[in-house]
């Protein structure tokens, strides 16, 4: 029996994918499987056959210490060839993400990346994500036997994990020492906001001129009990708020039932995070900013004035 | 320092036409645009007049993107509440060659950009001139950036604020009245849908004008014109009239005013709206105009001044061609005695004179002085459609005759001194 | 050392228009995304600090490609190869990683590939890793800092939860991010001076390849649609006295239910 393979260095993730793929597996009629790899593992193993896998494949060897993705990347061929796995599900994580593709590679097929939703069609499964900068959704489907596909976190939801066992299997890998060698890592001082849960959200863009001004608008989600995020420049550039805080293509994309967006001019990029919120409102003093066309309501205005009045009033009620 | 033989400082039409004029004159020609490509900074309202071009541009017609001949030119004279128009639809206009055409600038320029790449100029984006390089008074390079280059000519064809006119000591300081402020949309709408509200066959095309309370008794006029598919509408607007008027008005407004008003709201009905833009409008006309040319450097398009409106049109477009055709001779001659200074250059001077250019900017150089009579954009239009109207309307009460109701309108709005005043300017234009 | 920069052309996002849900990409002009510049940039960069060093900019995509080359080789890059054969379009990721290793490969001596990690229209991010796989080179992606140190890489790469200090012997593979470096501009001499730069364009013939296996031919994905999402946005914009507009945006806050905790 054929079979569809998830594989994830984030356990949380993995589950998603294998919650949603008991549907996968049962329109296709193929065996549900994860891998579990590192240079000791198993421990888990009994929580993927709660949340549907047939099987588990752990693979162990001293290669798989770190996430050196080559030995990953052909740990992972070498399952799927001994073990005719035919699809293989990986959650878009920036290490999931370069792994892929080259598995991919080894197998001579063909790859989605940053899935953001996935579903079976005539026998074959149709992926949208992203294209053109956000403007558009492509849909695209792969045409070689073997396929591998990166999914967005957050695309599927956990399942209800049930009493069911299944079947581990030790996979033998032949690997060689890993080429890439890590010397060094620097923990991310990261604050652990989780902007995809965020019910209101107030997201700040390049109208505000100063580091010191965020606290004003900080004011404002307070006053709104929301979450803060942020642009990429803000982020990346300037540094002024962590990474975690990044909504857009390549940072979040959310969906609160009210997003503020303030002093962003609201390019595609940025759009992407925002499309799922209910309500979306934005303040920035250009009329002919895009940010409006994709506002339910907005006002055109300076946003020093705004925001602390906006504060004001809710705090007042 | 590096050394071109021409730095053309402007991709718009002006520039481009002197860089074309130069192809195949083996001299390294370089063209300097600050735009992401030209055209991208550049728009029209507009139509662009073959005519004036045949002779230096042959393949204009068969070649550059065009929109829509006109065959329909339009005048509507804007009440408050209601409008008059006067619509032309001419044979002449439809007979092949066509007189002029709808165009949108960012094809238009854009093709001519390939145009002259493909001559072997080079057109470079996303540069301009930061300052000029004098020996003197004499030109003798740019500065772009932190690159200085060294220049036998340089040609300041950079638009009407023009920072190398400027910087070469040829403008005069700029006074508001010399200049409009025009804005418009490009509403996007398929061709059978323009085709069936404008009346037109197939490639035809409408330009209208508006002048009247749509201006807020400012000094100016609305447009629109029919491209293939889409149409182009605006507002010009007197910077000497902006800026008098209290409370500030803000520009756009207007324009969102203008959509509202029926006769334009139905027009444009269904469309969409994909581009917003402005551009100063040089008016000031043969008044106005720089010095032309100077020690290695001349002035070209709308730098030069080279805009003028006529009343029933704008000119500035075939100008620019044309003017950047004459500076490229000029160049040509220079080279061939390898002479730049200002008085070899001036044959560009007069070149300009002979043509159709200094001839239309001399009879028109009054037309200041008509368009800063307030009256021609309030009162008067209001005045004929309240006249119009009072002529067709039939009420409760037995109709008046057609000559005293004329009669008593024209005795209300025209018969005074102030009109007749009026009257007498227009023989100015 | 000798370094190929791997180039894509794209339609600039800021000129793209959305007509009935379709995406119009006619009048856009093509230029190269921002993570290919920056590692165009970085090479360039590694080419100062590293005496004897040279830069191929290597592209595959349309004729266009010869004009849009030049902004590359007046950066910095010594020479081109581009592969702008009419049977190469719409190749995808797996097919233009195929045909640029086949070019890479006949390039000959490397010692590293600089891509960006990924392309800004579509940032699929595979053309680095099937890379460095068909040419079995290491891949380090999301390099947010490079350094050359004789025959070795050291990279610090952007990863979630940290900074990921790591290194390897060249030859390697690297993808870069966007904070790596700020592309410069060219300078108007280079763009003048970029034309005489050597500049080779490579059938697929030239790389052994038959028609079958490459382009929309040769793909193993397929878009079956591209469509701009479906959104409706009220669109409602207050303007005006502050304290009007402020009230105003509240009272719809509270009417469509969202505030509140």
């Amino acid at each position: 029996m054929a079979e569809l393979l998830v594989f994830s260095e984030k356990t949380d993730l993995a589950f998603e994918l294998v919650s949603k793929s008991r549907e996968f597996t049962a329109a296709l009629n193929m065996g549900l499987a994860a891998a579990l790899l590192g240079e000791k593992v198993g421990a888990e193993a009994e929580e993927y056959f709660a949340y549907g896998a047939d099987r588990v494949y752990i693979g162990e060897n001293p290669a798989l210490a770190g996430f050196d993705v080559e030995s990953y990347a052909e740990a992972l061929y070498q399952i799927v060839q001994k073990n005719n796995a035919k699809i293989l599900l990986i959650p878009s994580t920036k290490r999931g993400k370069e792994l892929a593709p080259r598995v991919a590679q080894k197998l001579g097929a063909g790859c989605i990346t940053d899935a953001t939703a996935v579903e079976v069609k005539d026998g074959n499964f149709l992926i949208s994500r992203y294209a053109l900068g956000g403007n558009t959704v492509a849909g695209e489907v792969i045409k070689t036997g073997h396929k591998v596909i990166t999914v967005m976190p957050k695309t599927f939801e956990l399942g209800i994990r049930e009493g069911k066992t299944g079947e581990v299997v030790k996979a033998d890998l032949n690997l060689r020492a890993p080429r890439v060698r890590v010397v060094g890592r620097q923990e991310k001082v990261g604050e652990k906001v989780n902007l995809e849960e965020a019910e209101i959200l107030v997201c700040v863009g390049r109208g505000v001129e100063k580091k010191e001004d965020l606290g004003m608008v900080e004011q404002l989600a307070k006053a709104l009990g929301a979450e803060m995020g942020c642009t990429k420049s803000l982020c990346t550039d300037y540094q002024w708020l962590s990474e975690d805080r990044l909504v857009g293509l390549s940072g979040k994309k959310t969906n609160p039932r009210l997003v503020i967006s303030i002093g962003i001019s609201g390019q595609i990029q940025y759009a992407v995070g925002i499309r799922g919120a209910r309500i979306a409102v934005s303040i920035n003093k250009d009329k002919q900013a895009p940010i409006f066309a994709i506002s339910d309501y907005g006002i055109v205005g300076n946003l020093y004035d705004v925001v602390p009045l906006l504060t004001e009033k809710l705090k007042s009620v | 320092m590096e050394k071109v033989d021409v730095m053309i400082a402007g991709g718009g039409l002006a520039g481009l036409s002197c860089a074309y004029e130069l192809a195949d004159s083996g001299m390294t020609v370089v063209v300097l645009e600050r735009g992401d490509f030209s055209g991208s900074k550049n728009i029209t309202g507009g139509r662009i007049y073959l005519g004036p071009l045949e002779g230096y541009f042959p393949d204009l017609r068969k070649d550059a993107p065009l929109e829509r001949h006109v065959t329909k030119e339009i005048l509507t004279l804007m009440g408050e509440t209601n409008s008059t128009t006067l619509q032309l639809r001419s044979d002449r206009f439809n007979h092949d060659p066509y007189p002029s055409y709808t165009i949108l600038r960012a094809k238009f320029d854009r093709w001519l950009a390939d145009v002259v790449s493909g001559k072997g100029i080079f057109v470079i984006p996303q540069k301009k001139v930061d300052d000029l390089i004098k020996d003197g008074a004499k030109v003798i390079g740019i500065r772009s950036g932190e690159e200085e280059f060294g220049a036998d000519c340089v040609v300041a064809a950079d638009g009407i604020l023009s920072f190398v006119a400027e910087k070469a000591g040829l403008r005069q300081p700029f006074q508001p009245q010399h200049f409009a402020l025009g804005f418009k949309e490009v509403i996007e709408l398929d061709s059978k849908t323009i085709e069936d509200r404008f009346c037109l066959g197939e490639g035809e095309g409408a330009a209208q004008l508006f002048v009247g309370s749509l201006t807020d008794g400012m000094i100016g006029g609305g447009f629109l014109y029919t491209n293939r598919e889409s149409l182009s509408l605006g507002i010009v607007v007197g910077i000497h009239s902006l800026n008098r008027r209290e409370p500030p008005q803000e520009v756009y407004k207007l324009l969102d005013d203008f959509k509202e008003r029926p006769e334009i709201k139905n027009l444009i009905k269904g469309g969409n709206p994909i581009e917003y833009s402005a551009h100063l409008i040089s008016e000031g006309g043969i008044r106005i105009m720089p010095k032309l040319y100077g020690d290695g450097i001349l002035v070209v398009g709308d730098a030069a001044g080279l805009g003028l409106n006529m009343l029933v049109t704008v000119r500035g477009m075939e100008y620019a061609m044309a003017s950047g055709v004459f500076a490229g001779r000029a160049i040509r001659r220079a080279k061939e005695k390898n002479d730049f200074s200002a008085s070899s250059l001036a044959h560009y001077e007069e070149l300009l004179k002979e043509s159709f250019i200094m001839k239309e900017m001399g009879t028109f150089r009054n037309s200041l002085d008509i368009l800063e009579n307030e009256r021609l954009f309030s009162k008067y239009p209001q005045a004929i459609s309240n006249l119009f109207e009072k002529v067709m309307t039939v009420d409760g009460g037995p109709k008046k005759g057609l000559y005293k109701t004329i009669w008593q309108e024209l005795k209300k709005d025209f018969l005074n001194y102030e009109t007749f005043k009026d009257w007498l300017q227009f023989r100015k234009i | 050392m000798n370094i190929v920069v791997c180039l894509k052309l794209i339609p600039d996002l800021k000129y793209i228009r959305v007509k009935d849900r379709k995406p119009i990409l006619e009048g856009a002009p093509l230029i190269f995304g921002d993570m290919d510049r920056n590692a165009l940039e970085e090479a360039i960069r590694i080419k100062e600090k590293v005496e004897g060093t040279k830069v191929i900019a290597l592209a595959l995509g349309s004729s266009k490609l010869k004009e849009t080359i030049k902004a590359a080789l007046a950066i910095g890059a010594d020479e081109a190869v581009l592969l702008t054969d009419p049977l190469f379009a719409d190749s995808d990721t797996a097919g233009t990683a195929k045909a640029l290793a086949k070019a890479i490969e006949k390039i000959k001596t490397y010692d590293l590939i600089l891509c960006g990690e990924g392309s800004t229209d579509n940032y699929s991010g595979q053309v680095g890793p099937r890379l460095a796989e068909i040419l079995g080179l290491s891949q380090i992606t999301y390099v947010r800092k490079l350094e050359v140190e004789g025959k070795k890489l050291r990279a610090v790469r952007n990863m979630e939860e940290s900074f990921e200090v790591v290194e390897v012997e060249m030859p390697a593979l690297v993808t870069v991010a966007t904070e790596i470096n700020q592309p410069r501009l060219a300078l108007l001499k280079d763009i003048l001076k970029a034309g005489k730069k050597p500049l080779q364009e490579w059938k697929a013939a030239d790389l052994g390849f038959s028609a079958n296996e490459i382009g929309a031919k040769g793909a193993v994905r397929e878009v079956v649609s591209n469509l701009a999402p479906e959104q409706e946005r009220k669109q409602v914009v207050f303007e005006g006295e502050l304290k009007d507009v402020v009230e105003n945006l509240f009272n719809a806050l509270m009417k469509e239910g969202v505030l509140g905790r």
